[in-house]
């Protein structure tokens, strides 16, 4: 069993953690165009996601924006 | 016309906030990226209580599609938004000092624009561009606060637009779900409660800060 903190919540994944940030948006189906993601509290830069490796016990925070202003 | 000369001007604004509080806005400089519902909204609340200076930036012109939100007249169609904010926000509060760039935003351009500014309003239209400032203002620009927004379209459901602290640098204002996307229009109301979240949250870090 392994576990990242997604903006504050425990996800657990039976075997292993998605192996990169932009695994894990494929994964939640989230497009990755319009999210900023902080792992422990850092910014990871739009095109960093595909080769930020993620690691059991990651804190993430992913900040999610629709149009309109 | 009756006029208001400046020391009249800050009287008022000293009466109404008292004269701590109009200190700390008088010498505030507030970056406002993008003008249009939320951003010229947000510029017309912070002119009114006398931010002493706003840096806005945008890169388009006035249409007809932006008046059922936007603080802008009919006679000021086609002209850019820069120059016609500035004129509005100048009817206002003629004392306030702007700094207006008519420029599309960039990751190499924002912190240039906004060098002066410790707190940024996001207030862009399209989620891509949204994600692409708040990205470089977090890592690009150290120090500085950004207030952004995710959600807004459509009317009721007033109380679902929320301000949530995110970290000391990012505030989010929204209901994160009702994006022009899913089909939600925007309307000056519910756009208007949103850019008043995202300004009132401004003037709480001025003040306490």
């Amino acid at each position: 069993m392994a576990v990242l903190k997604i903006n504050g919540e425990d996800k657990k994944f039976k075997n292993a953690v998605p192996a990169t940030l932009k695994n894990l948006l494929e994964l939640l189906k989230v497009d990755e165009a319009t999210v900023v993601a902080e792992i422990n509290g850092q910014v990871v830069p739009r095109g960093n996601f595909h080769n930020t490796i993620l690691q059991d016990g990651h804190k993430i925070e992913l900040i999610r924006f629709v149009g309109g202003g | 016309m009756t006029k208001l000369n400046y020391e009249q001007f800050e009287a008022m604004l000293i009466e109404r906030h008292g004269k701590s509080a109009h200190e700390k806005l008088k010498s505030a400089t507030v970056g406002i990226a993008g003008l249009g519902g939320l951003g010229s909204n947000v510029a017309v609340s912070l002119t009114r209580i006398g931010v002493g200076k706003i840096v806005i930036a945008d890169f388009d012109l006035v249409e007809p599609s932006n008046l059922n939100r936007q603080q802008y007249f009919i006679d000021q169609l086609g002209t850019n938004k820069v120059a016609a904010m500035t004129e509005n926000l100048k009817l206002i509060n003629p004392y306030i000092k702007i700094d207006g760039h008519q420029a599309r935003l960039t990751p190499d351009n924002i912190p240039t624009i906004f060098s002066d500014c410790p707190i940024i309003a996001e207030c862009l239209d399209k989620a891509d561009q949204k994600q692409m400032l708040v990205e470089t203002v977090l890592n690009k620009m150290n120090n500085v606060k950004i207030v952004a927004v995710s959600g807004l379209g459509g009317y009721g459901r007033s109380n679902e637009i929320q301000t949530h602290k995110i970290s000391d640098r990012l505030i989010m204002v929204g209901d994160s779900t009702s994006g022009i996307e899913s089909g939600f229009s925007l309307m000056a109301p519910r756009v208007a409660i949103a850019a008043g979240h995202q300004a009132n949250a401004i003037v709480e870090l001025i003040l306490e800060s």
